[in-house]
């Protein structure tokens, strides 16, 4: 009669979280904490020269598994800063309706244009607001606070950091 | 006695009374169940429809009622109409002989128990008729796990209500509380049999009602919903209520037989011996939820075995010990 003691353990372990206090939390009703590396949308950033960062190489482009990201490329020429030819991107665009926030983007780009924002509010609910556009994402870049791990260092980051409280 | 001295007006004017009563105990016993297993599972329950979600079992119920009911092109159609309908009368059949007081019983039958156990065994009749009705592979299925199930566990049910009936000499319900009177509740006393008997009756109770852990007939992982699987709206509805109803005439049953039905401490007034009785049939129900979100479904053959091969045996036994207990030890029983 090995299953008797099984039996009962399950009873009381099911008595037990009678008393406790329930989880739920009510989201839309109360605010819901974000853990730290919570983020949810992208932002292009300037190099330290101050020129796009972009060199429109196509490889977010290629690896998105939801083919969301469109990169039109330019032709290579001189970059104004520091005279020597680089490639630019004529168009960038990011459809967060399908996204699915593999952040593959950000960590296949060589040279660390696209980072990933840490919104206080979710985008919204309307499908223009979930479409990025070159300019928005460049206008996100100040306008959000960052991930706290961006770029290729996010290949390097296999340690989770730990959750607080945002 | 406030009812009439006619039995055929006595039996009516309570009978519908009490079903009425126990439809809507059964709507809030629902509403009941979810808040007691969100706790279990750490969440909160139904919540927005009126305070803390009282108002739930009326908006599901109006839900039900406002759904299109689709029927099976190639279903049994006078069949597969009647399932639910007759699921819900079989369920309340039961009521009929459970004394709620000292004399308020719609019918003081002589074979109350046996009527009951008929009444139960009669649940798999609907369950199979919708299984064949719905002309659909997991109904019949569900139809043909039920019927094999239910006659199998009514033999240990039996059993395990026979030894209330020896240890009071009648399968009257009445005497068979009044032979409880004093707190020597048939669950505890006589020491062992009564105890024993009272959990073979309330596992192949559970099993005949096909409550989880034993919902096979209706396991969702396999069987899409089972015999329901091809009902919609109020008539899905009335199955889900037949089985709660059938979940609760089965705890009143048990609290007559096992836990001294209306009898407890106190004046012997009428409304007293309601509440206690009411108590008793909610703490087993209680412990039947208990048992629902705490286990995982049986599978088949283990199911049989269960059966077969424990409940069957440990029965005889248990009878057997009540009876040469009745025979030879003097005391309270006939």
């Amino acid at each position: 009669m090995s299953i008797v003691k099984p039996c009962l353990d399950a009873l009381r372990i099911t008595f037990r979280h009678l008393g406790r206090k329930p989880t739920t939390v009510m989201h839309p009703f109360q605010p819901r904490t974000r853990a730290a590396r919570w983020r949810q949308t992208f932002a292009l950033v300037h190099d330290e020269h101050g020129e796009e960062a972009c060199i429109g190489c196509k490889k977010c482009e290629k690896i998105c598994p939801s083919e969301v990201i469109t990169v039109v490329m330019a032709k290579k020429r001189e970059s104004p800063a520091t005279g020597q030819k680089r490639g630019w991107a004529d168009d960038f665009t990011l459809d967060l309706t399908a996204c699915i926030v593999c952040e593959l983007c950000v960590q296949v780009c060589p040279v660390d244009a696209i980072v990933m924002c840490r919104a206080p509010t979710p985008p919204g609910g309307a499908r223009e607001d979930l479409f990025l556009t070159m300019s928005r994402l460049y206008a996100n870049e100040h306008a959000l606070p960052r991930a706290p791990i961006t770029g290729t260092s996010l290949i390097a980051s296999h340690q989770p950091a730990e959750d607080v409280a945002q | 006695m406030p009812f009439p001295h006619d039995p055929i007006l006595h039996a009516l004017v309570l009978g519908v009374v009490l079903c009425s009563a126990l439809l809507g105990v059964t709507s809030y016993f629902i509403w009941f169940e979810r808040k007691f297993a969100g706790r279990m599972q750490g969440r909160v329950g139904p919540k927005h429809v009126g305070w803390e979600g009282l108002l739930q079992p009326i908006a599901d119920a109006f839900k039900l009622l406002l759904k299109e009911d689709i029927v099976p092109r190639a279903a049994d159609k006078p069949l597969f109409h009647l399932a639910p309908l007759l699921a819900v009368v079989v369920a309340l059949m039961g009521v009929a002989v459970v004394p709620l007081a000292s004399g308020l019983v719609i019918a003081d039958l002589d074979v109350g128990v046996l009527f009951f156990l008929a009444a139960g065994a009669m649940t798999v009749l609907p369950t199979w008729m919708a299984g064949w009705a719905s002309n659909n592979k997991y109904a019949l299925i569900g139809g043909m796990r039920a019927v094999a199930q239910s006659v199998a566990y009514g033999v240990p049910m039996v059993f395990g209500a026979l030894v209330p009936v020896i240890f009071a000499g009648s399968m009257n319900l009445s005497e068979i509380v009044a032979a409880q009177a004093g707190g020597h509740w048939f669950l505890w006393w006589p020491p062992g049999p009564g105890l024993l008997a009272a959990g073979i009756f309330l596992m192949a109770s559970l099993a005949e009602g096909n409550r989880i852990p034993f919902d096979i007939p209706e396991a969702e992982s396999e069987l899409v919903s089972g015999v329901s699987t091809e009902y919609t709206g109020m008539k899905f509805g009335m199955f889900y209520l037949a089985e709660y109803v059938h979940s609760l005439v089965g705890s009143a049953l048990f609290a007559t037989l096992f836990l001294g039905g209306h009898d407890g401490p106190g004046p012997d007034l009428l409304a007293l011996q309601v509440v206690w009785f009411a108590l008793k049939t909610m703490a087993v129900a209680t412990f039947i939820l208990w048992i629902r979100w705490t286990f995982v479904r049986l599978r088949s053959d283990q199911l049989m075995t269960l059966c077969w091969k424990w409940l069957l045996p440990a029965g005889l036994v248990v009878l057997m010990v009540a009876a040469v207990w009745a025979r030879f030890v003097p005391g309270r029983t006939a």
